[in-house]
């Protein structure tokens, strides 16, 4: 599956090479380029084996100890594993890691491409770059800034977004506190900082339509409705297919905003995935479990991206 | 609101003229809403940084005018954190990895991009693979080799585990594909080696991609907190994020004004260099969701 797909990325046109590399006369490749390619590799390489590899063939064997910090970890087998499948806590923690992860995919995808095309519509262009760079700034301002900022203006009984929707008759929510809320307000925050790149990496895919195809929509007497499903979406799709995957990967990788928002809480309503993992391991000093939830968490996103490579196959237009 | 208008043209027959002028001011309502949700929040926290009691924060709504504006605020901060600590270490950490990565993306990208070897159909299956292995989940065993190493508490533990990217390798290799082969076909006739095609012909055609990785990443790891969290225990070794949080204190304890005031000059300059350099981190980021 991924050697096909990358295959198809290489498309620099070289034929594989099927036969025995050894005897095949008419192979192109220049004696010396092994060697330079060896050197030019080799800071990928060795910073690849020290700092994925090693690391990735240790969280595996980590997951068939129990190892708390204190001691050298004892060999338990697959205890670990069995006890990922009567963990109630680990199984909440994946629903609300999933549950926000799709809202926060859902807004960046949807919210993203709305405030895009509007910002393609015939406007000043001093009044475009302000929209462009407000939207953008907080993608470059960090979590926990973001996070902190949110803390207070989320606050109960103190905050201002609570005081704002008491004038539309909304009343005080619990954002921070409440198990239905809390997920909510994870989702509005990250969400809230992430939807700027969704909108510059769409407004991109936009310009990149060549207007020709639109004027030629509009001679044919396509209305506006017409010409964005018919022409731009379809024209647009390995863009949405590129916000899918990466912010796929993002929302599953959730970590400064529930940390600092909500500490994960009420209980676990607003865990994610990864400050379970960061709890378990540097909390209670589980480094053997911590690890065996790292895989799953690595298999989640090996199994959804090779899904959304399928799927993009069937639905994406490469024009 | 928009179906209505949809809904109701054809019988009112309504001219184009008219039907377009409302749907540009509906734009520019939703443009407007959302831009004041970015902007209002940090308003509310620069204006915080400047006032001189909490109590007048806490009072709503909140009044536009601030009668005795302060600076106390970003005296405090220094009182209680190492702030210009925090700034320095997160500017070594994020420049360092940024500098790290431009070599081990550009160098491997060229190889990919130019290059004939065997095996390198695999190596390269084996980068994007790699792009589902994230730092998170391999967090654990990190620490126990950082730790072994007698590496956590000082900035090499931040600065280590991230030098290789794949996202780097890949967004390089398609920027050195998108150049003319004819480039370095003249360069190896006149005699050139991979080395000097690389240096001389490869990288001064390369500025603007070696600039998008480098913003990309820059920011990235400037803003990140789990790692730091894991590996840095010592308060002056920390990075911003985390002493931002260590300011705040756990549950919020601190003055409002003091984090406030903390958070202000954490996102201050962060403001400077995004305006100065705008059209290029617009650009950048534009352009690496094109070129994947």
């Amino acid at each position: 599956m991924t050697n096909t797909t990358v295959r198809q990325a290489v498309g620099d046109g070289r034929k594989p090479a099927t036969h025995g590399g050894e005897i095949a006369p008419k192979r192109r490749t220049r004696p010396g380029d092994g060697w330079a390619a060896a050197a030019f590799l080799a800071p990928s390489a060795g910073s690849f084996l020290l700092f994925v590899l090693a690391p990735t063939i240790g969280v595996i064997a980590l997951s068939f100890y129990s190892w708390n910090l204190l001691s050298d970890g004892t060999f338990i087998g697959l205890d670990n594993f069995t006890r990922l499948f009567s963990d109630s806590r680990l199984v909440a923690v994946y629903r609300s890691t999933t549950t926000m992860a799709l809202a926060i995919l859902a807004i960046n995808i949807v919210i993203g491409l709305l405030l895009a095309v509007l910002l393609e519509t015939r406007m000043p262009r001093i009044i475009r770059g302000f929209f462009r760079l407000s939207f953008l700034f907080p993608f470059v301002v960090s979590s926990s800034a973001v996070a902190l900022i949110w803390r207070f203006l989320l606050n109960k009984d103190l905050g201002l977004v609570n005081y704002w929707l008491g004038f539309i008759g909304v009343d005080h929510i619990d954002w921070l506190g409440s198990s239905a809320w809390a997920p909510v307000a994870v989702v509005l925050v990250n969400s809230w900082k992430t939807v700027g790149f969704s909108i510059l990496v769409y407004v991109a895919g936009l310009q990149s339509i060549p207007n020709e195809i639109k004027e030629a929509a509009i001679v044919d007497g396509a209305n506006a409705w017409q010409r964005f499903f018919r022409i731009t979406l379809p024209l647009l799709s390995p863009t949405v297919f590129f916000l899918v995957v990466i912010n796929t990967i993002n929302a599953f990788q959730v970590f400064a905003e529930p940390r600092v928002l909500t500490q994960g809480g009420p209980g676990d309503a607003s865990r994610t995935v990864v400050e379970f993992i960061y709890d378990t391991a540097f909390q209670s000093f589980d480094l053997g479990y911590a690890s065996t939830v790292g895989i799953t968490l690595m298999l989640v996103l090996v199994v959804l991206t090779l899904i959304q490579f399928r799927v993009s196959r069937r639905f994406t237009f490469y024009g | 609101m928009t179906t209505s208008t949809i809904k109701t043209a054809p019988r009112r027959r309504a001219t184009p003229r008219l039907q377009s002028i409302g749907l540009r001011v509906l734009t520019f309502a939703i443009l407007i809403v959302a831009a004041f949700a970015i902007v209002a929040p940090f308003a509310w926290i620069f204006r915080a940084a400047l006032s001189p009691s909490d109590a007048e924060l806490y009072r709503l709504p909140p009044s536009l005018v601030v009668n005795d504006l302060t600076t106390a605020n970003f005296g405090k901060v220094f009182e209680q954190v190492p702030f210009l600590r925090f700034v320095l270490n997160s500017i070594v950490v994020a420049g360092s990895i940024t500098a790290a990565q431009l070599i081990t993306c550009s160098t491997a990208g060229y190889a990919f991009a130019r290059l004939e070897f065997r095996g390198k159909n695999v190596l390269f299956a084996i980068v994007i693979g790699s792009l589902m292995i994230p730092l998170q989940v391999t967090i654990v065993p990190l620490f126990l080799v950082m730790a072994k190493l007698g590496l956590t508490n000082t900035l090499w533990a931040l600065i280590l585990p991230p030098i290789f990217s794949a996202f780097g390798i890949f967004l390089l290799r398609q920027h050195f594909f998108s150049l003319p082969k004819d480039l370095d076909e003249a360069a190896r006739i006149d005699g050139a080696g991979h080395a000097r095609i690389f240096f001389q012909v490869m990288l001064p055609l390369s500025g603007p991609a070696l600039a998008t990785l480098g913003i990309i990443t820059f920011t990235y790891w400037w803003n990140d907190l789990l790692l730091p969290l894991v590996m840095i225990n010592d308060t002056q070794t920390q990075t911003l994020p985390v002493g931002l949080v260590l300011l705040a204190g756990r549950f919020s304890s601190g003055s409002l004004g003091t984090i406030a005031a903390g958070i202000t000059m954490a996102i201050i300059p962060v403001l400077i260099v995004f305006i100065i350099a705008q059209r290029h981190i617009v650009q950048s980021i534009a352009s690496s969701g094109l070129k994947l």
